[in-house]
């Protein structure tokens, strides 16, 4: 038991350099702050079944486990979850000052739209900064698959956005609030 | 502005990212949650899972008897009867944090007939802030918006006393309301029999109760059904009590739009609650404090 304390006092020495980095990175996988905690929590608990990588460096580990666990969510909340739209019933709790803010906003919005695997790609490209082989190699999958899910995922993302990145004069409902000229 | 897409993702995801919080005791909460499991599914094989879900609803509220239906409907009651009498008694300030993927992080603060809800923006800063502020000596309820510098008097609303009502089911799952006293509306909510107690969840280390309300699904008026371009919203809401104190220390909620032309919605939100001593300091910050140079504008529609 002694033994475990230590692994577990260890890992959260480790997390208490790491754990803001890895936890916005679950939750730009999932969506949310709180679903990216649940799938960190669920990562790290895989983490202390493999008791011989809590003593190495666990890093990659969690990473490779966050990006497989938010895949496998993302299959099976699949039916709700494939898509989003960018109207809000209640204009003034999303708002915020500028289009281009909100602009932002909508895109992480529509990253909920993708499929998982296009999702993690670009997640790992634009956040983690990865390149191709690194994507592949964490993924487990070949360099052209990471380079075709990167591609497929970003004409997506400008369909969804089409409305909106077409029509710079005409900011979208959910910031009409903000343009009063005050 | 730059419109391209992989630009605006980028930006999208640096700003996301910054409202991402600094977790502390990971490890040690995932440490606990496979204990617990292993001992679950140890206790499952031995005696099966049904005595252990209402031994779980048991253990939640103290109960001594066995079965199925007919205890968790004892064990609501229970737990009801006491989350009432704790926030009936209650002299403390409420502070609740709400955080979502929908819109920006909020704080809720209420003492009695005070209290102030604060939006901000993804960057920390003030967005709008509602309820009530010290004017000529009196409570009034304000409204203040900070992206333009203004505020107005926020006419006297007729907001729903409980969640029972389907207008009120859907407060619940958005943060804690603004002006309003969130603690009798949460009393009213849990005693008009449209909650249930259904075990319990680990929250900052402490077991809570977990009280879940039975989901509302909701025509959208005309007029919001435009503005959505969907039919039906259908809510839902779950709230963590103290098995001590019986005092909400959690609430989570979510909106799923659906049933219309675009593509359906699902926006979810939760409030961590804390309650602290009446000290002069808090006290004061369940109140709205109108910032010097804002422009008083005669109603919020001017905003």
């Amino acid at each position: 038991m002694a033994a475990q304390d230590q692994r577990v006092e260890n890992l959260e020495q480790f997390l208490a350099r790491r754990g803001q980095a890895l936890l916005r990175t679950a939750a730009l996988l999932t969506g949310s702050i709180q679903a990216g905690e649940d799938l960190l929590q669920a990562a790290i608990e895989r983490l202390l079944r493999q008791r011989g990588r809590v003593d190495g460096d666990p890093e990659g580990y969690l990473r490779r486990t966050l990006c497989n666990l938010a895949t496998d969510e993302f299959r099976r909340q699949s039916r709700w979850r494939r898509k989003l739209h960018l109207l809000q019933a209640e204009a003034p709790t999303s708002a915020d000052t500028t289009a281009e803010v909100d602009l932002r906003d909508a895109m992480v919005r529509l990253l909920g739209q993708l499929p998982a695997q296009q999702r993690t790609v670009l997640v790992l490209r634009y956040w983690e900064q990865l390149n191709g082989p690194e994507t592949a190699e964490l993924l487990g999958c070949s360099e052209y698959a990471v380079k075709s899910a990167a591609s497929r995922g970003l004409r997506r993302l400008r369909e969804l956005a089409g409305g909106l990145l077409s029509d710079e004069t005409q900011p979208h409902d959910i910031t009409a609030r903000t343009g009063d000229g005050s | 502005m730059s419109l391209d897409v992989e630009d605006l993702l980028r930006q999208g995801m640096e700003r996301f990212a910054e409202q991402v919080p600094v977790p502390s005791g990971l490890a040690h909460q995932a440490a606990r949650a496979r204990r617990r499991r292993r001992l679950t599914i140890r206790a499952a094989a031995a005696a099966g899972t049904a005595a252990v879900t209402a031994a779980a609803v048991l253990a939640a509220t103290g109960g001594r008897s066995a079965g199925g239906s007919a205890t968790r409907v004892r064990a609501t009651a229970y737990v009801v009867s006491r989350v009432e009498k704790a926030l009936a008694d209650q002299h403390l300030v409420l502070r609740g944090r709400t955080t979502s993927g929908d819109w920006g992080p909020s704080v809720y603060w209420a003492y009695g007939s005070r209290n102030r809800f604060k939006e901000l923006t993804g960057s920390g800063e003030p967005y709008i802030a509602v309820g009530t502020a010290l004017i000529g000596g009196k409570l009034t309820g304000v409204y203040v918006t900070y992206y333009n510098r203004k505020w107005s008097v926020l006419p006297e609303r007729a907001a729903p006393a409980s969640a029972c009502s389907r207008t009120g089911t859907l407060e619940m799952a958005g943060p804690a309301a603004p002006a309003r006293n969130w603690p009798a509306f949460i009393r009213a909510t849990v005693a008009c029999g449209a909650a249930t107690v259904t075990g319990h969840a680990w929250i900052g280390g402490v077991k809570t109760v977990r009280i879940t309300g039975s989901p509302v699904t909701e025509k959208l008026s005309p007029g919001e059904a435009r503005a959505v371009h969907e039919k039906w919203l259908r809510s839902r809401w779950t709230l963590y009590v103290n098995p001590h104190t019986y005092l909400p220390v959690r609430l989570s909620g979510s909106n799923y739009t659906y049933g219309g032309p675009m593509p359906s919605y699902y926006s979810t939100g939760v409030t961590d609650i804390r309650w602290l001593r009446p000290t002069a300091a808090n006290i004061a910050k369940a109140l709205v404090t109108i910032p010097p140079g804002f422009r008083h504008v005669r109603s919020p529609a001017s905003q």
